[in-house]
């Protein structure tokens, strides 16, 4: 594997002169980047350190740094990294980390290393292939053989002459690239083509430097928009998100799951045989961090049994076999108005409905609504970040009334002085709608947000929104806000003014690779192949099916498998044939990671099974919102490491 | 660090006129650039002209293995194409062009360079890699990349109101360096010794 490291400590005697006469050094060495992820313990430093001890100087200390050029990381970890009574910095690193250094230290900065010189090497991946960016791609002409780096005196318009055997008279030892060209053009047939082509000039003025420069002011800040990381993979929307909510068929049996929320599996309350109704309990919370769970169709209850479960394996589900009648239960009707709910009687309400987060978390919302700190903002997370999904989108358009009249509520429940509904600048149908529909309502506001993964955190959304920072290990509520998801806000319009629980929910069955998409209101308990073979079923082979989104969902090995309350979509997708190859250190992860975390040691830690590392690197704050896999030019599975990693760290405890 | 810009329809019309075109698009630099819109706009025209046979979005071709992975479901494609056109950076296309050696592989873009190398972020700083790094005496501003003449013994005289003759839109690098040597209390560094460059690249002087 080719190794495109960049620097080497300068030799000793131009080292000691530039020591001559600094003292109180702290020095900063930048891991090096783009070679193979080996060792994270690089020798330049300590031989540095080794240096300044026989010459006698003081060092007040070192630290190393990965991608000292990520201006905005480096910035963070300067501020409290140079300890009091250092005069001189010495940075270890390509001329870029030093520069970044030198803006930011505000001390004297000087650079222990020489940038080795590796021009034409661009590639993200380690490939002895390069690129000199002459603006004025030549390979269309030379059958894909570059003659700017790879003739010696890059020549454009054929052979200089002076090749002996086939090698340069340059550099003998390398192959003449006009040789190669001749050889690749007449194995394609196209020496007619080349030899036809006008006299080629090369146009140095080709590299406008303003563009260039111009562009890297305007991606700096548009990488940092709102928060941190975060990336733009293609959205696919369009396939569904003009389609209206459609009913599916009433199905014939619904297989209810007692656990689809975050905390104890409900216990069940009916037994094989009771005939049920639609909005009738069927099982009840077991705890405080747990949901009842009600049944969507009425029938008989056929059996309680383990069945398969999208991310659970399998769990205990109720089985019941529809009548077809959907007969309503007695106990749904609607409650007293919300001026008259007090705020406890509005949680209450919320829990008996079973109402969990439905972006796919599943976290009770009742214990959401009984914040332990002081909440001022309610945030409503519009974004639908995920590509492909557009159930929320739908809802926001088609449910307008009750997304607000559940917003109200759940201001009204946790005492919150504003509601922010959040929506991304993707969606301008459902911005406008919902800024006509607020515009008279004095607490509650629109924000419109610029389309960037994943905004639909609740920490990404709060720091977007109101500029907090969360901290590591918190919760929303630690800096005033409480964040719901739009299908659940719904929910709890529902469960206020029908008096109807959480039994049904709008699912996106989408993917290039499902014959007709479509968004649909589908009963909790619907089998997920049903849904698939009512979007008239799967086209073509090698496909993957996926429960949620392509970034957060679920592989869907079997699809014989309930539509859950955090079911939002169904996708089938194309394949994508990769295999893990090793890390190069390129730090794109780094650069996407809205944690501001460091992936890249996850996978290399999880291979070593170091959880202690993992630890120190601050793996529970991740949020498994793929970027860093989404990112990974070696295609490294990182989320299923960083899971592994989260694991063991647990059972440390 | 590249980055790339789809090719005028003077400069692609050639490539494509009367010719069944297999498409590979690379999005693994996206986060950085990827000329989406012109490209697709352009795509959309080949396929209703009837002339692609099929087409690929993918990430990273420069990593010839999953280059491979990705491709081998779409041979039949290519082989009924009579040109593969790729729109990515040079590596992405030289890449393409050594596995499909005997297809006519084509760039659809131009590629230009960033500050910056192929590293983390694009940046505001560029590194020459000119092998004998100059910051120590610059307090950390490159007279190299800075300075439009890249001299190494202080400013060409030609700067006015601070500005780069060459480019005028460009502050002079030597009287940033100035203020930077003077905010860190170190002008005595100018006053060293004359600087000779030495353009030997580090292959010739570890000969």
């Amino acid at each position: 594997m080719e190794n495109y490291t960049k620097y080497r400590l300068k030799d000793k005697d131009e080292l000691v002169s530039v020591l001559a006469g600094k003292d109180n050094l702290f020095i900063i060495a930048c891991n090096k980047c783009f070679k193979e992820f080996e060792t994270i313990d690089e020798p330049e430093c300590s031989e540095f350190e080794k240096l300044a001890a026989e010459n006698g100087k003081t060092v007040t200390g070192s630290a190393r740094v990965d991608f000292l050029c990520n201006k905005t990381q480096t910035e963070n970890k300067l501020q409290d990294m140079i300890p009091e009574g250092t005069e001189n910095i010495f940075v270890i690193s390509c001329g870029l980390g030093i520069q970044t250094v030198a803006d930011l230290a505000g001390k004297p900065v000087y650079a222990a290393t020489n940038s080795l010189n590796y021009t034409g090497y661009h590639g993200m991946a380690l490939t002895e292939r390069k690129c000199d960016a002459c603006a004025q791609c030549y390979l269309n002409v030379t059958g894909g053989i570059c003659p700017i780096v790879d003739c010696s005196k890059s020549l454009v318009n054929g052979q200089c002459g002076g090749a002996k055997d086939g090698k340069c008279e340059v550099d003998s030892s390398k192959d003449c690239a006009w040789e190669k060209i001749y050889r690749r053009l007449e194995k394609q047939g196209r020496l007619e083509e080349f030899l036809n082509q006008p006299v080629q000039l090369r146009d140095y003025s080709k590299v406008n430097f303003k563009f260039v420069n111009d562009y890297v002011k305007s991606i700096r800040e548009n990488r940092l928009d709102g928060y941190y990381g975060g990336v733009h993979p293609s959205e696919r929307k369009e396939f569904t998100e003009h389609l209206a909510l459609k009913r599916f068929p009433e199905p014939e049996e619904v297989v209810i799951p007692l656990s689809m929320h975050a905390g104890a599996p409900a216990n069940p309350v009916v037994q094989v045989g009771d005939t049920v109704k639609v909005g009738q309990k069927i099982g009840e919370a077991a705890g405080f961090i747990s949901a009842p769970v009600h049944s969507s169709v009425s029938g008989t209850v056929v059996a309680i049994e383990d069945h398969g479960h999208a991310t659970r394996g399998t769990c205990l589900s109720v089985v019941i076999k529809s009548d077809g009648k959907d007969t309503l239960d007695e106990s749904v009707k609607p409650n007293k108005s919300l001026e008259e709910l007090t705020p406890d009687e509005i949680v209450e309400i919320v829990k008996e409905a079973g109402i969990v987060g439905m972006g796919g978390a599943g976290f009770p919302t009742s214990v959401k609504l009984k914040p332990a700190k002081p909440v001022d903002t309610i945030l409503l997370n519009g974004c639908e970040c995920e590509p492909l999904l557009t159930a929320d989108h739908r809802v926001l358009l088609e449910y307008v009334d009750d997304v607000i009249y559940g917003l109200k509520a759940i201001i009204k429940a946790v005492g919150a002085e504003k509601g922010v509904i959040v929506i991304e600048d993707n969606k301008p149908d459902a911005i406008e709608l919902m800024k006509e529909k607020t515009a008279a309502i004095d607490n509650i506001e629109v924000v419109e947000a610029k389309t960037k993964y994943p905004q639909g955190a609740e920490k990404m959304l709060i720091k977007r929104v109101t500029g907090r920072k969360v901290p590591s290990g918190g919760l929303p509520a630690d800096v005033g806000c409480v964040v719901s998801n739009i299908s659940t806000t719904k929910a709890i319009s529902d469960a206020i003014q029908k008096g109807m629980p959480l039994v049904e929910r709008v699912v996106t069955v989408t993917g290039e690779r499902l014959k007709n998409p479509g968004n649909f209101i589908v009963k909790i308990g619907t089998n997920t192949q049903d849904l698939i073979d009512y979007c008239g079923g799967l086209v073509g082979d090698d496909i993957t099916i996926k429960a949620g989104g392509p970034m957060m969902g679920f592989v869907l090995s079997d699809t014989n498998v309930p539509i859950m309350k955090g079911s939002n979509g169904i996708i089938a997708v194309e394949t994508d044939h990769t295999k893990e190859q090793p890390c190069i250190k390129c730090g794109r992860c780094m650069d996407v990671c809205p944690m501001e975390l460091s992936p890249l040691y996850f996978a290399k830690f999880a291979d070593e099974e170091n959880w202690q590392g993992m630890k120190d690197k601050n793996v529970m704050d991740c949020i498994e919102c793929r970027c860093c896999e989404y990112i990974c030019s070696s295609k490294i599975p990182l989320v299923t490491k960083i899971k592994a990693g989260k694991n063991a760290v647990r059972g440390m405890k | 660090m590249l980055i790339t810009e789809l090719k005028s329809r003077e400069a692609l019309a050639p490539l494509v006129e009367g010719k069944k075109v297999f498409i590979i698009n690379c999005e693994g630099c996206k986060e950085v650039h990827f000329p989406g819109k012109e490209a697709a706009e352009f795509q959309k025209e080949l396929i209703s002209a009837g002339c692609v046979t099929g087409t690929i979005t993918t990430d990273y071709i420069c990593n010839p293995d999953n280059m491979k992975l990705r491709l081998q479901k779409h041979m039949s494609e290519i082989e009924a194409a009579d040109v593969v056109l790729v729109f990515s950076c040079g590596v992405g296309v030289q890449t393409i062009a050594n596995y499909l050696e005997e297809k006519k592989v084509c760039a659809a873009c131009d590629t230009y360079p960033l500050p910056g190398f192929q590293g983390v972020t694009p940046l505001e700083y560029k590194c020459d890699q000119c092998g004998e790094c100059w910051l120590n005496l610059t307090g950390g501003i490159c007279p190299i990349t800075a300075c439009s003449k890249s001299l190494v013994n202080g400013q060409c005289g030609g700067s006015k109101n601070g500005m780069c003759e060459v480019d005028s839109s460009m502050e002079c690098g030597w009287e940033r360096i100035q203020r930077r040597l003077e905010q860190i209390g170190r002008l005595d560094l100018l006053k060293c010794p004359t600087n000779v460059r030495n353009f030997a690249t580090d292959e010739e002087v570890s000969k």
